[in-house]
């Protein structure tokens, strides 16, 4: 009972010791999550991740000699109220830099606001295509989930009849465009393409025209709460027999909520899993659960990249000996480091990264096969 | 058409109907715009949850349902809505916030993520040559038996004319005796507990977070006002014709067309028609 | 002036002082906000007066605000870019205007299908900007774009908000000392009656719906250039019911509320949001609250808190001044029915009726309960549509036209129940009925017009033994039930009308006032020769008051005679004997 306060007081406590030291903390660090909003199921855990990439920063001295500490701003809320409180947090409490978890239209918002003056991580799974200055992208871009999938999975599963099926906006069309070629080049078809309005939470017609396609795959960039409907409905019609579905945006969550009758055969591709088997991994999520108790929100790879994003801006400050944008520009080109996810390496101002292939039958996600070093087609020259 | 369309739109208006019901009966007799309409569908999809969380046998869903979502909508009329008689928008502005409230509950309680039930009757079974979810059958056979149930009642007994003279002049009601201030609460009650057995109905087939009211709540308003408010018939009329264009337009076009396509007939429907197809009697 | 300059200057001066007290980025802040409230502002104009609530308000903000950037986007030349703006605003308020009246024609209510109608268009342009990728730029909004005039943000571009916040405030000031605030207020508290003093109320009612969308509008333009990208969420339901509590919490029946409601949600939802996690739910139980126990929100809590400590100016009496001449047609006129039916589903309500008054004198109508005598009324000024036949005044026929045009046509009608505006006090009903008529377009922007007050009035306000004089600062609601017969009539006979229709003139009056109740009418009968048309119970009444009496049975005419031989007539005894008065 009571899970939003349970969760909240250990990272309370860890803000407090964090808080103890406070002349050491020099250098503030905005941290966006949502904590309202659609995307709000995440907020809980990307604090905690964001909270134990400042632990392990600091533990390791820092940025360029001096302590972090992390200040937290709410931007599940439409772009303009998400605008303020960043700039509350640079204008009003000093932040130097930012990482951000949040979607692209925040993202947009917050690229014409910070006009480049000011370092900005962007983390979370996104479509490509943004080069703005002093802007750097951890999350994975459909390239990275699809490339060395959709080949894989053309020889373990045979899935060579597409469908592909998203929400209607910006993500899904994009990642679909990039899919089209890589499902062509593994000598695959596309036998459909559909985009659902975020407000109709019915798939019956989408479903029936995937059975009358014949597809053996299904491409899922349906996102939020109606994806578990939408998976729900589909394992209830029997189409989990017939077609494999991939999905770029399916965590722990989602799978949570679509239950293990509803899974089978359901495979995400993603930079991060709760259920990665390396070592990196393993002690991440141990130090996870030691810092947030075993009742914390569920690791998942939307919550993970805030932690992601913290040790990029970290590594970058630090090989450039300050956090001005210019600087950390000059030396981004080739910046490795590693993390829980493996081993990264900025190629064009996006992280190169290893991808998991995972399958969710029986509701967790088991680690398939994973590709290394990953690169995103996405390339910022400037 | 194909007979998965049909069933498809049998269970598409089915259970906007069944959604809708408790809502005709708050807004459409009781003229409160309940925005919290959605929030009881919500809460009784976690029924199962609130069930197994108090070690309860799975057979009690239905009347731990019916208890809880009772009991808050009774908590909700005495406090709140009883002064909202007759004042349409300011009831829409209170149910609004009510609404946040229920949905900050049951995030307090179960936590904001998804949470996921098996169904009773699983697979699919073979009617007239085509696969088909067997829960869902028996899920509209369920609402089918209800509404004729419910169309009977209405028809013989005396509370469903009480109803019906408090609505239409609820001063003379009093005088001849009803008691309108219970008869009301009674009403607002089993409207809410009717959205509650929807969403315990609903369950194994939707998505299960705080959130999901919404998805509801607007798609009711306009089967509502589409059919005309007071009878059982315009609901039936209503329903037909805001899910039948979805699911026809969203299978011969496109989901995007279905939605503005029920937005646009909507408009043009409160607008030519504002008492609905069936103007009640009155 | 003083009550609308002194509110208006101190605003001004409190957003002046903002940046010099707490900075740029405050101000930057509080420009946001008084964007919302600008839109606030206009949804609290339309609900606060009328009664009409849009759900979908941010249909217009969204769209003007995508045409903004679009705009900016050009770098065109300054002028043209405002020029553009104007164009956009006249356009976002003439398809307001069509829409809402179109809606409204023939209707006399504000119920909910309205407010879903506009909730829904909010919907479909929020689907639409989502999926137009190529011009929207889609979910992830249009942007890259200069703010207006190439202005800094952060700095300069405050001032221009401020200055349209501050105009708008003055403006909406304004209108609420002229008599157009009257009528918009009048569609709320009695819309039947408003229709019958000959006012288009779907006019009305779309004229103030096309403001609010202009004010939405205006904060749409504004918020492109402040905030430099517009995504879908500026034009969608979540807004729209932002809007709504904004509004609702400040106070919409008051010009400062909305704007109030905005500064205030906005701030504490910024402070709060990051460091109290329960503000979802301090808000809902705000909100709640504010709906059951200050319904005028936080602006109404404030003028209370204020009257205390200022005691309010006692209410200056104003000379009044001699309204415009009215234009209703005044030359006598038969009236004649040509076989009417009128069904009401499947009840015979009046079964060709057919008759021919003279073109001047008192006809009385009778008959038993459920003869049809006052649906006779309500086909003459259109409120109900005829099955069959038509009516005829004079050469026009007049069945079945919209009841607002009644009065135009020379035909002012008093209801059953007396109808006046039971919100308004005495001499603000005799205002809007002395516009009833008379009043121009031009008039009502007038600040003269409100003090009108027509000679017909006058002249039963100045009858010695009439009641109103002394209680024309009184609110109505205080009225006895006598009093506000003689204000009824008093309001039916302003415009000077041809033909003057009486429901029971005299229910509810004591000997002494029916008998100056029959004498004010015989004097208007009188005084040009007018027709006068009267259902009456009380038969001694019907002898002093008639030259005419109709009598009605089961919707048919039963005798049309002078009262002697309507008497005598063994047909009427025979209805009349059953023992019905």
């Amino acid at each position: 009972m009571f899970k939003k306060s349970v969760s909240l007081l250990p990272s309370a406590a860890l803000v407090a010791i964090l808080g103890s030291v406070p002349s050491f903390a020099d250098i503030k660090i905005g941290v966006l999550v949502p904590d309202s909003g659609p995307a709000g199921l995440f907020g809980p855990s990307t604090r905690n991740s964001a909270t134990l990439a400042a632990q392990d920063i600091n533990a390791a001295g820092g940025i360029n000699g001096e302590q972090i500490e992390l200040v937290f701003a709410d931007v599940g809320v439409p772009p303009a109220e998400a605008a303020q409180a960043a700039l509350r947090l640079w204008k009003g409490q000093g932040v130097q830099a930012f990482v951000g978890m949040h979607d692209s239209a925040v993202r947009e918002a917050l690229i014409g606001r910070f006009n480049g003056q000011v370092p900005y991580v962007y983390t979370p799974v996104y479509e490509g295509n943004s080069c703005a200055k002093g802007l750097y992208i951890t999350g994975e871009t459909p390239s990275q989930q699809l490339a060395p999938v959709i080949p894989f999975l053309a020889e373990k599963e045979g899935a060579d009849k597409w469908y592909l099926i998203g929400h209607d906006y910006n993500w899904p069309r994009d990642t679909n465009a990039l899919a089209k070629g890589y499902i062509s080049d593994a000598g695959g078809e596309v036998v459909g393409e559909e985009y659902l309005p975020f407000t109709v939470s019915e798939f019956d017609s989408s479903l029936q025209r995937i059975k009358e396609s014949g597809a053996n795959a299904v491409l899922i960039t349906i996102v939020g709460g109606a994806s578990v409907g939408f998976n729900v409905s589909y394992a209830g019609f029997g189409l989990d027999e017939q077609a494999i579905r991939l999905g770029t945006l399916i965590e722990e969550n989602t799978l949570a909520g679509i239950g293990p009758d509803n899974a089978d055969r359901l495979y995400s591709s993603s930079g991060y899993f709760a259920t990665i088997e390396t070592e990196a991994a393993a002690t991440f999520e141990s130090s996870y659960t030691d810092a947030f108790g075993s009742d914390a929100p569920p690791l998942n790879g939307l919550g993970q990249s805030a932690y992601e994003g913290l040790m990029l801006l970290s590594a970058l400050a630090n090989k450039a000996g300050s956090l001005d944008v210019e600087a950390m520009d000059a030396v981004a080109e080739g910046t490795n480091w590693s993390t829980p996810r493996g081993d990264n390496t900025l190629t064009g101002r996006h992280m190169a990264q290893t991808i998991y292939l995972a399958d969710g039958s029986g509701g967790a996600f088991n680690v398939v096969t994973s590709f290394d070093n990953v690169a995103s087609s996405e390339i910022c020259t400037e | 058409m194909s007979t998965v369309l049909i069933l498809n739109l049998a269970w598409q208006i089915s259970t906007l109907a069944l959604v809708a019901l408790g809502l005709a009966i708050v807004f459409g007799q009781l003229r409160i715009m309940n925005m919290a309409h959605g929030e009881f569908v919500m809460l009784g999809a976690y029924a199962p949850f609130i069930t197994s969380s108090l070690g309860l046998s799975p057979w009690l869903q239905v009347p731990v349902c019916l208890i809880t979502v009772g009991s808050i909508a009774l908590l909700m009329e005495r406090s709140i809505i009883r002064h909202l008689y007759g004042r349409m928008f300011d009831s829409l502005l209170a149910t609004w916030g009510i609404a946040i409230l229920m949905r900050e509950g049951v995030e307090l309680f179960f936590g904001r993520g998804y949470q996921s039930v098996s169904p009773p009757v699983s697979g699919t079974v073979s009617i007239l040559g085509t696969d088909y979810p067997a829960y869902r059958i028996v899920v509209i056979c369920i609402i089918l038996l209800g509404f004729t149930a419910l169309y009977w009642w209405s028809k013989t007994s005396k509370i469903a004319n009480k109803i019906k003279a408090m609505v239409g002049n609820p001063d003379l009601a009093q005088a001849v005796g009803i008691n309108t201030a219970r008869l009301s609460s009674g009403a607002f009650v089993f409207g809410c507990c009717c959205a509650g057995i929807a969403g315990l109905l609903l369950a194994p087939t939707i998505r299960i977070e705080p959130m999901m009211g919404l998805d509801y709540l607007i798609r009711s308003f306009f089967a509502l006002v589409v059919g005309g408010l007071g009878s059982l018939e315009g609901l039936a009329i209503g329903t037909g014709v805001i899910a039948g264009t979805q699911t026809v337009l969203g299978a011969i076009a496109s989901q995007t067309y279905g939605y503005l396509s029920v937005l646009t007939l909507s408009i043009l429907f409160l607008w030519l028609k504002p008492n609905g197809v069936r103007s009640s009697s009155r | 002036m003083a009550s609308v300059l002194l509110p208006v200057s101190l605003l001004l001066g409190a957003l002046l002082l903002i940046p010099e007290l707490f900075g740029d980025f405050v101000a930057y802040q509080i420009g946001l906000y008084l964007i919302y409230g600008i839109a606030a502002q206009g949804l609290g104009f339309i609900w606060g007066k009328t009664g009409v609530l849009p759900l979908g308000q941010a249909l217009f903000f969204g769209v003007a605000a995508y045409l903004a950037a679009s705009t900016l986007k050009a770098d065109l030349p300054l002028v043209l870019t405002l020029a553009i703006s104007g164009l956009v605003l006249c356009a976002i308020g003439g398809f307001a205007f069509l829409l809402a009246t179109l809606i409204f024609r023939g209707r006399s209510e504000s119920g909910p299908y309205f407010s879903l109608i506009t909730l829904a268009l909010a919907m479909i342009a929020e689907q639409i900007a989502g999926t137009a990728t190529s011009i929207t730029g889609g979910f992830n909004g249009m942007s890259g774009f200069a703010s207006l005039g190439h202005l800094d943000p952060f700095g300069s571009y405050y001032y221009v908000i401020v200055g349209m916040s501050v105009g708008v405030s003055l403006l909406l000031f304004i209108l609420n000392k002229l008599p157009v605030h009257l009528l918009a207020r009048a569609v709320l508290d009695n819309e039947p009656r408003l229709q019958l003093l000959g006012f288009p109320t779907h006019v009305i009612k779309g004229a103030a719906f096309a403001f609010s969308a202009l004010l939405a509008a205006l904060a749409g333009g504004l918020f492109a250039s402040h905030q430099g990208i517009v995504t879908p969420t500026s034009t969608g339901f979540a807004l729209s019911a932002e809007l709504l509590i904004l509004t609702a919490v400040g106070g919409r029946f008051h010009v400062l509320g909305p704007l109030l409601g905005a500064v205030i949600i906005g701030w504490l939802s910024a402070e709060l949001r990051d460091s109290f996690p329960y503000w979802e739910l301090l808000m809902a139980f705000v909100f709640i609250t504010v709906v059951l126990k200050a319904p005028g929100g936080i602006a109404e809590v404030c003028e209370k808190v204020l009257a205390r400590f200022m005691p309010s100016a006692s209410a200056s009496r104003q000379a009044s001044a001699i309204a415009a001449p009215s234009r209703t047609v005044q030359a006598p006129a038969k009236l004649k029915f040509h076989d009417v039916e009128l069904k009401i589903g499947v009840v015979r309500i009046l079964n060709g009726v057919s008759f021919e008054t003279p073109a001047s004198g008192v006809v009385s109508i009778i008959g038993p309960n459920g003869a049809g005598k006052t649906s006779v009324l309500n086909t003459i000024t259109g409120n109900l549509r005829l099955t069959s036949g038509r009516i005829t005044f004079g050469e026009d026929v007049i069945s079945s036209r919209p009841v607002y045009k009644a009065l135009n046509r020379g035909i002012a009608r008093k209801l059953q129940v007396p109808s006046v505006f039971a919100s308004f006090s005495v001499s603000e009903n005799l205002t809007i009925a002395s516009l009833a008529g008379r009043v121009t377009l031009a008039d009502l922007f007038r600040f003269s017009t409100v003090r009108w007050r027509s000679s017909a009035i006058s002249k039963v306000l100045n009858h010695p033994k009439v009641p109103l004089n002394r209680l024309l600062n009184e609110p109505v609601a205080h009225l006895s039930q006598g009093h506000r017969q003689f204000l009824e009539y008093a309001m039916t006979v302003a415009a000077e009308p041809a033909l003057l229709l009486l429901d029971e003139p005299c229910a509810g009056l004591s000997p002494d006032e029916t008998a100056l109740m029959t004498e004010l009418i015989k004097q208007y009968q009188e005084t040009a020769q007018r027709l006068v048309i009267v259902i009456e119970h009380d038969m001694s009444i019907v002898e002093a008051i008639s030259d005419k009496v109709l009598v009605l049975h089961l919707g048919q005419v039963l005798a049309f005679d002078d009262y002697s031989s309507i008497r005598t007539n063994p047909e009427v005894q025979a209805v009349y004997a059953g023992g019905t008065k």
